[in-house]
């Protein structure tokens, strides 16, 4: 296999589009040509990842039609769907392209449009990952399962309403510093749950968790361009190295898992990738976690095993996972606060992590990282791709 | 018709499966009978949801998790007013969401214990449905 590196990426604003879906993705992927300093010919394949598209924006086959609206043909094209975690899996896909030997330069597009449905429709649609038969017919939402793994999770290792909270809390003040987050508000302990206008402000969405412990319905996009090592001299920006790359996955329906609060597939992929790019977790200088609820920030924190069992909780108290921190956990803001428009999630993940180990992240630039890692959770956490990005030589 | 949710029991080994998978997890066979998942079981976990998707028109809807004494586990809907992890609970079959117009049947859990104050009851099951029973 080939070494393959990142050299160029870009997203656009997450929050409500004023653009059709296509012209999202039109933008961020020319964001990434720009800034890989590249003619849009050289491109050989073209990845997207979308999950909603012939539903929510009257669009199928959306790879071929972003190659119509940029004008790319007769490239290659292939639309990614794998839920929340279609960011992630076309980059996978694209990386393979390029290790292989297959495609020199590989144009890697996520972007959803969720704000052209209703809320009941968004939420709606994203249940349609959960299963038909065992949970869908029930009503499940994608809330409602994170509400019955936080009930568990709370009592198994004493996690409170506030620690959710200060996961909230910080992931908003660093999306603040993000340009292009969805959510810029401050938010404080005393108005999300001590306040007499907390019920209110902050109601239950499934309880415990509540309206501030879940992610925004978003609109936005995110590109980056992949080419092998060999060739990176060729492109004006550092080359940022994907040197892991591990993804796995656990039953459709959550009641099926042995124990409901051990997220297998975070465990699986996340091993995967710390074994391809012979690192550890201690070797990490940053993280962008799935965290499209609260609860799956600490969790994760531990199941990728930056924390041990149980203690996920505690670093986030210590200020261990803030920016300043010995681990930055979502200095973009995550989910939570820079937006979850679904396909976009995972490529901006990765978009995140080369734009900090290139030291371009401007206020939210954390301090001389080496090696990034990004999960994307995708379904209940039946599908999990976790990606390693690292600074080169 | 007596409507009921099947688990799926191995025809070569016997073991239990719900939902359905088309290899046995445990000796790999593909035949199956369906047994209704049916008696007593341990409330797991649970959460009440207030953002709801599409066909419900009610405030909110329980979503519990339970290990049935049978050995499977199901999600269902719970019509129990104050759940508590770990308490027992029953497995009826009943109208738990209104597809285009159409009873979709699955399980509801009631509590096993005739606490009055247990039982829900000032929450439609099915808003959509008034023949809910």
């Amino acid at each position: 296999m080939r070494d393959v590196v990142i050299v160029g990426a870009a997203t656009t604003q997450f929050g409500r589009a004023q653009w059709s879906l296509l012209k999202l993705m039109a933008e961020a992927a020319h964001g990434a040509i720009t800034d890989a300093g590249i003619e849009r010919k050289k491109i050989d394949a073209v990845y997207v990842a979308n999950m909603g598209s012939a539903r929510n924006n009257r669009q199928a086959g959306i790879a071929s039609a972003l190659v119509d609206r940029m004008n790319l043909y007769p490239v290659a094209a292939d639309t990614i769907e794998n839920g929340p975690a279609s960011g992630a899996s076309a980059v996978k896909n694209g990386f393979l392209a390029v290790a292989s030997g297959m495609y020199d330069c590989v144009l890697v597009v996520g972007g959803e449009r969720m704000q052209e449905v209703n809320n009941f429709e968004a939420t709606e649609f994203v249940s349609y990952l959960s299963h038909r038969f065992a949970e869908y017919i029930y009503g499940i939402t994608l809330p409602a399962l994170a509400g019955m793994f936080a009930r568990l999770w709370m009592q198994k290792y004493g996690v409170t309403s506030e620690h959710l909270a200060m996961v909230a809390i910080k992931n908003h003040a660093n999306a603040l510093l993000n340009p292009a987050s969805h959510l810029k508000m401050p938010i404080a302990m005393e108005g999300l749950l001590h306040s007499p206008d907390s019920a209110m402000n902050n109601p239950f969405v499934a309880d415990p968790l509540r309206f501030f412990d879940c992610c925004p319905v978003s609109d936005g996009a995110a590109a980056v361009l992949l080419a092998p090592a060999d060739l990176a001299k060729n492109f004006k920006k550092t080359p940022i190295v994907i040197s892991g790359i591990g993804q796995a996955t656990d039953t459709q329906a959550v009641h099926e898992r042995p124990d409901p609060t051990v997220l297998t597939a975070v465990q699986t992929a996340s091993r995967k990738a710390f074994a391809m790019a012979k690192l550890e977790p201690k070797d990490i200088s940053l993280a962008e976690l799935h965290d499209a609820f609260t609860i799956l920030e600490i969790a994760q924190s531990e199941q990728v095993g930056f924390f041990p069992e149980g203690e996920g909780h505690l670093a986030l108290e210590r200020g261990v996972t803030q920016i300043t921190g010995k681990l930055p956990i979502n200095a973009s803001g995550g989910l939570k606060a820079k937006g979850h428009p679904v396909g976009a999630t995972g490529v901006s993940q990765i978009v995140e992590l080369a734009l900090q180990l290139r030291g371009e992240a401007g206020k939210r630039q954390v301090k001389n990282p080496r090696h990034g890692f990004a999960l994307n959770f995708g379904g209940f956490g039946n599908n999990v791709v976790a990606t390693i990005l690292s600074k080169g030589a | 018709m007596a409507h009921t949710v099947n688990a799926a029991r191995c025809n070569k080994c016997g073991q239990l499966s719900y939902p359905t998978h088309y290899y046995c997890s445990k000796c790999n066979a593909t035949e199956f009978s369906p047994i209704p998942i049916s008696g007593e079981g341990t409330l797991l976990t649970f959460t009440r949801a207030y953002a709801l998707s599409l066909d419900y028109e009610q405030l909110y809807v329980t979503f519990g998790i339970v290990q049935m004494d049978q050995g499977v586990r199901a999600t269902g809907q719970l019509d129990i007013q104050e759940p508590v992890l770990g308490m027992r609970v029953r497995a009826t079959v009943g109208p738990v969401r209104d597809i285009g117009g159409r009873d979709v049947f699955g399980l509801r859990f009631v509590s096993v214990f005739p606490d009055a104050a247990a039982v829900e009851s000032d929450q439609p099951a099915l808003s959509a449905s008034p023949s809910a029973s």
